[in-house]
């Protein structure tokens, strides 16, 4: 099964990218104007992935889900336990979400940081 | 009516057109280049940035600079060079068009509010309303330019069994597992006012915006309106694509998504972009402003309340419809006496739809049109 992952290796690809760019980027998140000089995607990237709450699980999202989505995404969902378990399957049939043995602890982080009434 | 205050100062990108230039005087004026807090990141990767309220309210047409932005994937590197507009699948003549090729069929530009499906999303009441939690600012009103998809099509030839246009883009995931995003439209939307944009507001298309060509379809939801669009293809049934199957349906609690009503049409719905919300005001007078759009049905009228749904007067529209662009309206109201006052502006389109005082939530947490409510403080 991992062997058909390609996933991960990209997605710590992705990160590693983006972590030797960021330096000492805000971990903030302001608006920012369409027409101003945008950092680098990677640097935004990297500086937005540190909003995720450390924790058991926090590693898998950022090699299951950070190829293809923002940690902004991520944070600002408020999903009950059934919204997560929908969404992680579908992220598992298009290549990402989690290894099985991975899966559990994957959801607890999710469903603790990012369901309705979390903090 | 002091317009001038309604409508900032002319803006230099109105004269690069001579149909922008055209307009009636009151929307000729498009604001001032976009101040540092027009925008709200929702999302930096990809791009999903939605429209302050006030900065809505400065404008008729909203500045390509201040646009809202969604995009399903990151923006794709497009090569104008080597670009070509496909157009295959059940047609007489398949054609493969050039930009240059594709500017000399006739010219159209209209304005037309474009408004994201899940705008208004994070005002959903329910806890699974999955996606950007879009706040009021994720619509926008733009004079679009570009060639009619019928004049291509019928250059091409549809066959009489050819029955949806599906719309290939250039964008796609970053892993290559995840689906493109591939939306379609029943050939009748596509023979009717659906345009291939290359320009917005008298400019070039952004890259953000599609560039160098994207569709519009007129009075629907902003993702029918595929950007970066590289091949037209005319087939017998609708995308089964994800994105149409499965997303973008009125998926209420309990029911599968893909037996659901698709998300089409834009829903009857006005905004209140004067006064702000929170707002300290002198008792007395006060003017409300703001847009109403939806379908293609069209406005019929917007009517305001200042005291929480129990009376309603009519608002005033400005000029004349264009397109299926947003009608700005106008409100005085006579506050008498100092306080807190709440008020809710109400549309309804031609064909007797009537914006609800909340709009049914659903899973996907789409076309949110409830009405708009301001609490300002009279002092």
């Amino acid at each position: 099964m991992p062997g058909s992952r390609p996933r991960t290796a990209l997605a710590l690809a992705l990160l590693v990218t983006g972590a030797v760019a960021v330096g000492g980027a805000t971990t903030h998140a302001p608006a920012r104007p369409a027409h101003a000089a945008a950092p680098a995607v990677a640097t935004r990237r990297a500086a937005t992935a540190k909003q995720l709450p450390p924790g058991p699980g926090r590693e898998l999202v950022e090699r299951g889900c950070l190829a293809c989505h923002s940690a902004m995404l991520i944070t600002q969902q408020r999903k009950d336990s059934t919204g997560w378990e929908k969404t992680v399957q579908q992220m598992e049939k298009w290549g990402g979400g989690a290894r099985p043995e991975e899966r559990a602890t994957l959801m607890d982080y999710l469903r603790r940081h990012f369901a309705a009434g979390a903090k | 009516m002091r317009r001038r205050d309604f409508l900032t100062t002319v803006a230099r990108a109105g004269a690069a057109s001579a149909a922008l230039a055209a307009l009636p005087a009151w929307a000729q004026r498009i604001a001032a280049p976009a101040g540092a807090t027009d925008l709200i990141e929702r999302n930096d990767w990809p791009e999903h940035w939605e429209t302050t309220v006030a900065a809505l309210g400065r404008s008729w047409l909203t500045p390509n600079a201040r646009f809202f932005v969604r995009s399903h994937f990151p923006v794709p590197a497009v090569d104008v060079a080597a670009w070509r507009l496909e157009v295959t699948g059940l047609v007489h003549r398949p054609l493969r068009l050039t930009l240059h090729e594709l500017r000399a069929f006739a010219a159209v530009e209209r304005a037309h509010t474009l408004e994201c499906a899940g705008n208004g999303r994070a005002r959903f009441a329910l806890p699974r309303t999955s996606g950007t939690q879009w706040d009021l600012g994720a619509v926008g009103n733009a004079r679009w330019g570009g060639v009619r998809l019928a004049s291509v099509l019928e250059r091409a030839g549809v066959k009489p069994e050819a029955k949806h246009v599906w719309f290939e883009a250039a964008d796609h995931a970053p892993l290559p597992t995840v689906p493109p995003f591939l939306r379609s439209i029943p050939i009748d939307r596509a023979m009717d006012d659906v345009v291939l944009a290359d320009r917005m507001n008298g400019a070039p298309l952004p890259k953000l915006h599609g560039a160098p060509l994207r569709a519009i379809v007129p009075g629907w939801f902003g993702m029918a309106s595929a950007k970066w669009v590289t091949r037209v293809r005319l087939e017998s049934a609708p995308s089964d694509n994800h994105f149409m199957v499965k997303g973008y349906r009125y998926a209420y609690p309990g029911e599968d998504a893909a037996q659901a009503a698709p998300v089409d049409e834009m829903k009857i719905k006005s905004i209140i972009t004067r006064p702000l919300d929170g707002a300290r005001l002198p008792h007395g007078v006060l003017r409300v402003e703001g847009f109403a759009w939806g379908g293609r049905a069209g406005v019929k009228q917007v009517e305001l309340s200042d005291d929480a749904g129990r009376s309603w007067r009519p608002a005033a529209l400005h000029g004349e419809p264009d397109g299926t662009g947003w009608r700005a309206w106008m409100a005085a109201v006579d506050v008498r006496t100092p306080g807190a006052v709440t008020l809710m502006a109400r549309a309804t389109d031609a064909a007797g739809a009537v914006q609800p005082v909340e709009a049914r939530a659903n899973a996907g947490g789409y076309g949110n049109n409830s009405i708009h409510r301001v609490t300002v403080h009279a002092g």
